[in-house]
């Protein structure tokens, strides 16, 4: 965006490098005659409220909602601490942040308080308190007589009344919308525009708030003046009414800048915007990443799976010049890719077994709602239309017939071969979840498919973005007559149901597990159903609420799109459809970025909008060109997610090495290098379980089979409903894994902790599997072999004993048998025992079998080839010269191979190198 | 970008580095601060604070109140039960009369009468108990330890938070960072304990893991040099030199090692589980460990409340909290350990037809000690029949809480962020006991 700004240009010129277009300086009467939006008509723009009221001599009379609350909370009068607080400051309570206006003025104008007097305005609180004319908790925040305090008193003088003008706030403008500073301490003055719809502009700045997003880069005076602090880049926010707008701080980092800055090729279209940011910086990117570097990275980014050593030394010793892309396109083909992105798609949309509403099997809903999704995603789904698929379900398919239903829903649960969930053309688990107020629905959707936060509109005016209380409310009425529950159509062959299963007695816990029971066998039972309610009627409130709001005069409440258009329900049967097709549209400002902004997340550590889960308008993205280029392409190419990843992985931005150089060495947000991230904890317990596998096992790691028992597979969401002595999995808890509890990206943790390290080093779950029988420790070295000698010899043991015993059993059994019907009762007990001595026996024997011959085969162990393929198997390249001597020696004098290939592949899981993608 | 918002407009730093070249609260001045060990870094000044440690005992399932520390005798039968009041060695105040010996040290401690709250199912009410803030749906409040660990620290070489067994306090918002270290089982008497991640098991001496460990050092070696530009690195190797110390450490060793207490220690707990455990708890805090919880359970005696109680719970919560009481006494460490006994709620008054009591939150009863905490006095009080407090809304989890922060010296009304930005007080809504404190 163009700025011109001739005044300020005239007074900072010698500071500053103004960047864009400040090739025509105009006058500073053009100047302040002129918005900076590009396209817009000439339009006048007021003076700011302190030039008019700057004396005595002023007349105009401020309106409540453009001037005098904005004023209140640039002067702090309404945030969280003062008078915005929940219980209010001294008896005074305003809306935190504003916005409540019909509140706010009935606070001011309370009777008896003597806040506003309009009988002598001068004595009114509003004015004495904040000028210490009278004692102020919150201390002094005007002076008598300055512009502000003449602006309260000219509304008061004139009836302090209420809103006045209906005419709605259009946008906020901020300029220069760009500075680039080229020294410590340097200043330039913002200057805040406000649009109404009927054309009319101001200068707001002086009623404006302002926050800088990094005070080490640049400050923001309570005026509107920003001061150059160190080198970098970041935003400054203006804030007023309900807009909110950024003028973005650059502070190059080297001189390196414009024709200075090298030469650095851009192949692809990320390249370009990336580097395009960096060259103003003067931040040069780093190198490309090796071979091996890449590999390693691209798997994990991909499928969250180390490369196996047969492909590392494949992938190395491949001379094409297009293996890089070829690799990316082989393992979007693998089933891990699959695996990684559904756990990642669970964790956003909050895939938990303790979180089901009907309580009835939920690791298997749990399981179901991961193999739906993991479906789509290998079979490459467009985007949208996954969604879709959770956004618009309901259990009872349009037109299906009840006794269908329960047919259908009930084959998805016997043991005997379930019908295939992912088959069904939706998925509403995510609406059976037990967050059943609308309230919970609209957070929960707008956090995993829009990316945006809305909890802060929820109860008051959100600080940071342009949402009210009523935008929530009104994108909430969206969600209100979705429900779980036995749908009114359904109720009478439910209860019918019940009673002919017998379960019409049960309640509660009891009910569900019979329920449970029942479906496992492939007994037909009564589900409870994901429905929209017809009519659309809201939510019943409880009786609680109801009582306390029936004072409260009733407001209807228009369901609306997030910044976009009321819509009409009572033209469409499922009212979650506008919302669907809103999002898909190609006009909507978040869906599509949501998804792509969490890939690169994803790749990087950190998201164009960081956290990614936080797009809001303060909350600027680092790089708008990029994040809006990923986007529309996402779009353009159908939602296509198999698209995104190769854009974003064939480029060179997400090929460079995590080697820095002297400009980028404190880059962590542009994008100029790899930026060393921890293994997610699903990742990082894989890699480990791999590391230490048999060959055989490692080479099935990344086949549908292999994905069984991994925690990216279909049973890693069950691990969060385990109860164990540490309420689940522990090494899960321990590295941070997605508990999916709460509407927040970072449920996950890539943090380091202390428990992590004592993990890794000596629990015995770590030092277990790295010794375990099936594992490569033991192929190698046959260190279990003596204890298979023992166990070989214990299983023999209990053979013989079992026989003896069943004999025994058969000589009782027969005295029973003699005795007639008087011992019936201890005959039958005979014979359950002799089953399980039977069972028992067979088990030994098939144990004995698997446990091969006799004397187990002492391997051969070549150290050179041992070191190599630890290595490969962990940090996923071959040792330098000097690391695999440092193991040889080691080895060598261990006393013995296993002690020593033991400790060698202990040290390398414990490198800083194997926990981190880099 | 390299902030978050919360919700009333103050900044939150990034956890890791800020900015292209921010110099804001990284991992390393995390590491700092854990680092300072005993130091409180963090707390306020003038804050009460006499505790430097504490120990938090949870009696899963709730411990009826009517038949330990509120007796009733004067209520009808079918309220005040099997059990006879005894006089305790503080004259007027009065204890069941299977609790002997802690009545014989009632003046080590305090009892909080009519603690008062209204959840009555299990998980909420401890929930409740365990972190001083009504559960609510949006938000996983940080229990106690978890609490005490961000704000205080713990010594290089243990973990700032053990867990005997396990603890129903998580770290919520705060995060894992301070999540407790949960032994997962609990010590048997005379026996060096084995604890999970620290016991050096297969065969491992000290010897053995110093070598591998230079192995490490040696391999470890890519990103060497890397420390300063990368908060990572920095942050792995710190933790990890940390966790060597913890592992490799005797005094870590000796600290979880019961069967090197002292005979005059050991003959004040009984060899059940829970004593052990309190003789465990007793033993870490005097080598350091800033905060241990123990968790035991059975509290919840819908049926044959008497028996049970008689039988068991009642003999071995009388051995293992005098026990902790004394022991911490005669370690001379009595004064600044804060010890906070509690349940997620007390039992219904009046006893139902199996013979048991059922859940009951609206009275219940609450031990405090230590930390210039006033022994051998009652604070509140239960109506007639135990059935609510005497007036008004008695003491309420939050005061308790906010209590027991101060003793610790930590503002209970002090701020957190969290993930999302929010800011939420450590209690809010407690106010510190009139009268608790000397």
């Amino acid at each position: 965006m163009k700025f011109r700004l001739a005044a300020l240009f005239a007074m900072s010129m010698a500071m500053l490098l103004v960047a864009a277009a400040l090739t025509q300086p105009l006058t500073a009467a053009d100047s302040s005659a002129k918005t900076n939006s590009p396209g817009s008509p000439l339009v006048k723009i007021i003076r700011p409220a302190s030039e008019r009221f700057s004396t005595d001599a002023a007349t105009e009379v401020p309106d409540f909602q453009r001037h005098v609350l904005p004023l209140m909370g640039r002067l702090g009068c309404n945030t969280r601490s003062c008078h915005g607080s929940f219980q209010g400051r001294g008896g005074f309570r305003l809306s935190l942040f504003g916005y409540d206006f019909k509140a706010d003025h009935e606070a001011l104008l309370a009777k008896d308080t003597g806040r506003v007097d309009l009988e002598t305005p001068e004595i009114s609180k509003i004015l004495q308190k904040p000028t210490l004319g009278i004692p102020h908790k919150g201390g002094k925040r005007m002076e008598e007589n300055s512009w502000a305090y003449r602006m309260f008193t000219r509304w008061i003088e004139h009836g302090a009344k209420s809103v006045t003008n209906n005419v709605r706030f259009a946008r906020l403008d901020v300029s220069p919308s760009e500075i680039v500073f080229n020294g410590e301490g340097k200043t330039i003055p913002l200057k805040v525009v406000a649009h109404w719809a009927d054309g009319t502009a101001e200068d707001v700045t002086c009623i404006s708030r302002f926050r800088t997003n990094d005070e080490s880069v640049a400050e923001i005076s309570e005026s509107g003046i920003v001061t150059s602090k160190g080198k970098g880049d970041t935003h400054i926010v203006a804030f007023y009414d309900n807009g909110v707008a950024v003028a973005q701080v650059l502070f190059p980092v080297s001189d390196k800048t414009g024709p200075k800055y090298p030469e650095v090729p851009t192949p692809t279209k990320i390249d370009t915007l990336v580097v395009a940011k960096l060259r103003k910086l003067g931040i040069v990117p780093s190198a490309i990443s090796n071979d091996g570097e890449f590999l390693r990275r691209v798997s994990l980014d991909l499928t969250g799976t180390l490369p196996n050593p047969s492909e590392i030394e494949a992938f190395l010793a491949d001379t094409s010049p297009s293996k890089r892309a070829a690799k990316i396109n082989e393992l979007l083909a693998r089933p891990t890719y699959a695996a990684w992105w559904a756990t990642k798609l669970c964790d956003i949309t909050g895939d938990n077994p303790k979180q089901f509403a009907g309580n009835v099997l939920n690791e298997q809903l749990a399981a179901q709602w991961y193999s739906w999704i993991e479906r789509r995603v290998r079979e490459n789904m467009p985007y949208d239309k996954l969604v879709a698929g959770i956004v618009l379900a309901t259990s009872k398919k349009p037109g299906q017939s009840y006794e269908d239903f329960i047919k259908e829903q009930s084959s998805y649960f016997r043991d005997d071969k379930p019908a295939d969930y992912s088959a069904r053309e939706t998925m509403p688990h995510y609406w059976s979840r037990k967050m059943m107020q609308p309230e919970d629905r609209a957070l929960a959707f707008s956090y995993a498919f829009l990316g945006v936060r809305l909890e802060c509109a929820q109860c008051h005016k959100h600080p940071f973005d342009q949402w009210t209380q009523d935008d929530f409310k009104s994108f909430t009425a969206f969600f209100t007559p979705v429900r779980f529950g036995v749908s009114p159509t359904s109720r009478e062959k439910n209860v019918a149901l019940r009673k002919e299963l017998g379960l019409d007695k049960l309640m509660g816990g009891m009910l569900q597990r019979e329920l449970g029971k029942l479906a496992k066998e492939g007994k037909e039972v009564p589900w409870q159903e994901v429905f929209v309610n017809p009519g659309n009627r809201p939510a019943p409130a409880k009786k609680k609420q109801q009582a306390k709001q029936k004072d409260v005069v009733a407001t209807v409440i228009h369901p609306k799109l997030l910044g976009g258009k009321e819509v009409n329900l009572a033209m469409v049967t499922d009212p979650r459809t506008p919302v669907m097709d809103w999002m898909r549209s190609k006009d909507n400002p978040y869906f599509a970025k949501a998804f792509v902004n969490r890939v690169w997340a994803n790749d990087f550590g950190r998201g164009i909008v960081n956290p990614p889960d936080d797009m809001n308008q303060a909350n600027p993205p680092g790089n708008a060109a990029l994040l809006d280029y990923l986007a529309k392409g996402f779009i353009e190419h159908k939602f296509d997610m198999k698209w995104v990843h190769r854009e974003i992985m064939l480029s060179d931005t997400y090929q460079r090495s995590w080697k820095t150089n002297d400009t980028n060495h404190l880059d962590e947000k542009n994008f100029s290098r790899a930026v060393l991230r921890r293994l997610p904890a699903e990742v990082l317990i894989d890699a480990a379980q791999a590391a230490t596998a048999t060959s055989k096992d490692l080479a099935g790691f990344s086949t549908t089979a292999g994905l069984a028992e991994r925690a990216i597979g279909p049973k890693g969401g069950a691990a969060l409903a385990r109860r164990g002595p540490n309420g689940g999995d522990f090494a899960s808890k321990v590295f941070g894994r997605s508990p999916r509890d709460t509407n927040c990206d970072c449920s996950s943790s890539n943090e380091p902790n202390l428990l992590q390290s004592i993990y890794l080093q000596n629990d015995q779950e770590m030092l277990a599997s790295i010794d375990r029988p099936s594992g490569w420790l033991n192929e190698r070295t046959g260190v279990t072999s003596k204890s298979k000698l023992a166990d070989r010899k214990a299983t023999g043991q209990s053979i013989t004993s079992l026989n003896k015993r069943i004999t025994e059993l058969e000589a009782q059994a027969e005295t029973y048998k003699k005795a007639g019907t008087e011992k019936e009762k201890s005959l039958k007990d005979t014979e359950l025992q002799i089953s399980a001595r039977r069972d028992d026996l067979n088990k030994a024997q098939k144990r004995l079998d698997a446990m091969g011959p006799d004397q187990p085969v002492q391997p051969a162990f070549d150290p050179v080839t041992v070191i190599r393929e630890a290595y490969l198997r962990t940090l996923s390249r071959r040792p330098t010269e000097a690391e695999a001597t440092r193991a040889r020696e080691y080895l060598d004098t261990a006393g013995d191979n296993a002690k020593g290939l033991r400790d060698l592949l202990w040290a390398l899981l414990n490198t800083k190198e194997f926990v981190t993608n880099h | 970008m390299a902030t978050n918002r919360t919700c009333d407009g103050v900044l939150r730093r990034d956890f890791l580095r800020v900015g292209v070249l921010g110099s804001g609260l990284s991992l390393a001045g995390f590491l700092r601060l854990a680092e300072a060990g005993d130091v409180k870094a963090l707390t306020m000044p003038g804050m009460g604070g006499k505790a430097t440690n504490a120990i938090f005992i949870n009696l899963g399932g709730g411990p009826s109140h009517i038949d330990t520390f509120d007796l009733k005798p004067e209520a009808p039968a079918e309220f005040r039960g099997e059990f006879k009041p005894i006089d305790t060695n503080v004259p007027g105040i009065r204890f069941s009369e299977h609790l002997p010996k802690l009545a014989q040290c009632a003046d080590r401690f305090a009892l909080l009468r009519g603690v008062s709250h209204s959840l009555a199912a299990h998980e909420f009410g401890t929930k409740y108990m365990n972190t001083g803030n009504r559960p609510i749906p949006s938000l996983e409040f940080p229990g106690y330890g978890a609490v005490v660990n961000k704000e205080m620290g713990g010594p290089k070489d243990l973990p700032p938070f053990v867990a005997i067994p396990n603890t129903p306090q998580v770290a919520g918002f705060l995060g894992v960072e301070y999540a407790p270290f949960s032994t997962t089982n609990t010590p048997t008497k005379g026996v060096p304990f084995n604890v999970r991640g620290i016991t050096l098991g297969r065969g491992l001496t000290v010897a053995d893991i110093e070598k591998r460990r230079r192995l490490l050092t040696d391999l470890d070696s890519t990103f060497r040099g890397f420390e300063k530009e990368s908060d990572l690195v920095n942050g792995l190797d710190k933790f990890s030199q940390r966790a060597y110390d913890i592992i490799s450490s005797p005094s870590s060793r000796k600290a979880f090692d019961i069967s090197q207490e002292s005979p005059s220690v050991v003959k004040l707990f009984n060899p059940s589980p829970f004593a052990q455990s309190c003789l465990l708890a007793s033993r870490l805090v005097e080598s350091g460990v800033r905060f241990v919880s123990v968790s035991n359970g059975g509290w919840d005696t819908h049926q044959d409340n008497f028996a049970k109680l008689k039988d068991k719970l009642l003999p071995d919560l009388d051995s293992a909290l005098s026990g902790l009481f004394l022991s911490l006494e005669q370690k001379g460490i009595l004064h600044k350990t804060v010890v906070f006994v509690t349940g997620e709620f007390g039992r219904t008054p009046k006893i139902s037809g199996r013979g048991g009591r059922d859940h009951y939150p609206r009275a219940m009863f609450v031990l405090m000690a230590g930390g210039g905490i006033k022994g051998g006095q009652v604070i509140g009080a239960s109506d007639a029949k135990a059935a609510g407090p005497a007036s008004g809304d008695g003491i309420t989890p939050d005061d308790v809480a906010a209590s027991f922060y101060h003793a610790l010296g930590i503002n209970a009304s002090k701020e957190f962020r969290t993930p999302t930005g929010r800011p939420v007080a450590i209690v809010r809504y407690g106010k510190v006991i009139d009268g608790l404190f000397a």
